[in-house]
């Protein structure tokens, strides 16, 4: 049995009276690529902010890379990369300022962090615009800067947080391009979340969430067999009574 | 630390860019020495004891200052909106970390910014510190830095969106400035404001620049009110106590995670 990357057990959230994430048990695989597939509200972010230890538990625990969210918090984030949903670059220092800028907050040094700074922005395709300040770049452009801000220190698990809201749909492809490229590169864990039912499908596991709850957990070919349905938008049709494009309107 | 090192150096980058920013804070002193110093001078004159303009010279470093680090600390605010506060919270650094890396940032650009105006502000007012008082007055300027920039830190982690600034702007950093001693001795205030001054870190500053800079006038009562080694301790206390409350506050859940709240709600 190959190691849990991640590891959930009874875990959930809320905020005041608002059930954010109700009690989420899930294992993800080292090397995995997991999806977690719901609309806006349901709860990702605020899973995906749980692992990441930047919100504490209401209940239950987890652990990233070994590590307990709660109490071990500083290696967590040792080991895990995030992508936000929204850009966390600054925007009026260019490309390079900002990497150097994250090498420095994840403590590599100078001889370590120029190379790879160098490695990734070629291979993020943003050379040539590496001493551009990040605000003229274009929201493609800008979010694969982030990828490589989330890689700049080698992480095992990349969480990848509705990575392309907003993007058109060439800069979405040469986005998915990219984390291919790192997966099989590195065997890295993949946690991503999405509302979008096709970025779903090349998934190794889908987790189905709706209202802070579970629906459906599963290889995508699995959920549509054992729903006997055709597409994963079916199956999380069958599974909550309600169609993901229209809820996610809130 | 190199988290630190970096978090000052992402501030240092900012404000060269921002040459407008530069420019003002480096003129804003000048701008209150002419007009303020023009009409204030006039109600002193004939009271030979000391020209205005020479006894506004510690009050307008202790403006530098107040400006450029308290401002430098509020951007813990832009931060949060542009979301590069959630890049700093995730890496794996103690929230202390941070604000330490802040509070330094702005004791770095307050001091500066004190430090250029000073070497233009003093000439021309004919002030003349000793050696001994040139280095009381930096010492100055890095510990009223510090403590503001602490105090930044915690008005930052308090205000909820940058709308709310102008009202940190007319209740604070107004507030802070006339009851600071700057532009009249704090002996003058009744027993109220006088309170609501020892409460201000910039008066202590302040006052520590009167020692500095106007040890020739203080038996004429236009030098420090309190003792030095009190105003060095008081502005000690509140970097402390502002770096220990503020650490808490960055990682606040409501800043870190807004978006994920507002959808459920």
């Amino acid at each position: 049995m190959t190691a849990a990357a991640i590891e959930a057990r009874g875990l959930g959230k809320d905020f005041r009276s608002i059930r954010a994430l109700d009690q989420l048990d899930l294992d993800v695989r080292e090397g995995e690529f997991f999806g977690l597939l719901g609309p806006n509200g349901a709860g990702k972010t605020t899973t995906v902010h749980l692992l990441a230890t930047l919100l504490a538990p209401t209940r239950g625990t987890a652990r990233v890379g070994g590590h307990d969210v709660a109490r071990d918090d500083l290696a967590v984030r040792r080991v895990i990369g995030l992508v936000f949903q929204d850009t966390t670059l600054d925007r009026d220092l260019t490309v390079q300022e900002n990497l150097r800028f994250a090498a420095r907050l994840w403590n590599l040094p100078g001889r370590l962090a120029v190379p790879r700074i160098e490695a990734l922005v070629r291979q993020f395709g943003l050379f040539e615009r590496r001493a551009d300040p990040v605000r003229t770049l274009s929201g493609g452009m800008r979010r694969a800067a982030d990828l490589a801000r989330g890689m700049l220190h080698e992480p095992r698990v990349l969480f990848l947080d509705e990575p392309t809201a907003g993007l058109d749909p060439r800069a979405r492809r040469s986005l998915w391009d990219l984390i291919r490229r790192l997966r099989q590169a590195s065997g890295l864990t993949v946690f991503l979340t999405t509302h979008y039912v096709e970025e779903a499908e090349p998934c190794d596991r889908v987790a189905v969430m709706d209202h802070g709850r579970l629906v459906a957990l599963g290889t995508p070919a699995d959920l549509k067999r054992t729903t006997g349905v055709g597409s994963l938008e079916e199956v999380f049709l069958a599974r909550t009574g309600h169609p993901l494009a229209e809820t996610g309107a809130g | 630390m190199r988290a630190v090192y970096g978090i000052v150096v992402r501030e240092l980058v900012r404000f060269r860019r921002q040459r407008a920013r530069v420019l003002a804070s480096i003129g804003r002193p000048f701008v209150w020495l002419i007009f303020a110093g023009a009409g204030y001078a006039a109600v002193f004159a004939g009271r030979n004891e000391i020209d205005y303009r020479v006894y506004m010279a510690p009050g307008l470093l202790g403006m530098v200052v107040m400006f450029g680090a308290l401002l430098a600390a509020l951007s813990t605010v832009t931060d949060r909106d542009a979301g590069v506060l959630r890049m700093v919270l995730v890496a794996p650094i103690r929230r202390s970390t941070i604000a330490l890396g802040k509070a330094l940032g702005a004791t770095v650009l307050g001091t500066t910014q004190a430090v250029v105006v000073a070497a233009l502000l003093l000439p021309l007012v004919h002030l003349r510190p000793s050696l001994a008082g040139g280095l009381l007055a930096g010492l100055a300027l890095v510990l009223s830095s510090l403590a503001l920039g602490a105090v930044g830190l915690v008005l930052a982690a308090s205000i909820r969106s940058l709308e709310n600034f102008a009202g940190v702007m007319n209740f604070v950093v107004f507030p802070m400035l006339f009851l600071s001693g700057a532009l009249y001795p704090v002996r003058h205030l009744g027993p109220v404001l006088r309170l609501v001054a020892y409460v201000n870190p910039l008066a202590y500053g302040v006052d520590l620049l009167k020692h500095a800079l106007l040890g020739a006038w203080a038996g004429a009562g236009y030098g420090g009110e309190l003792s030095p080694w009190l105003d060095v301790a008081a502005l000690a206390g509140f970097a402390v106590a502002g770096l220990v409350a503020a650490a808490p506050l960055l990682a606040r859940e409501g800043g870190v995670t807004r978006t994920a709240f507002r959808e459920r709600v």
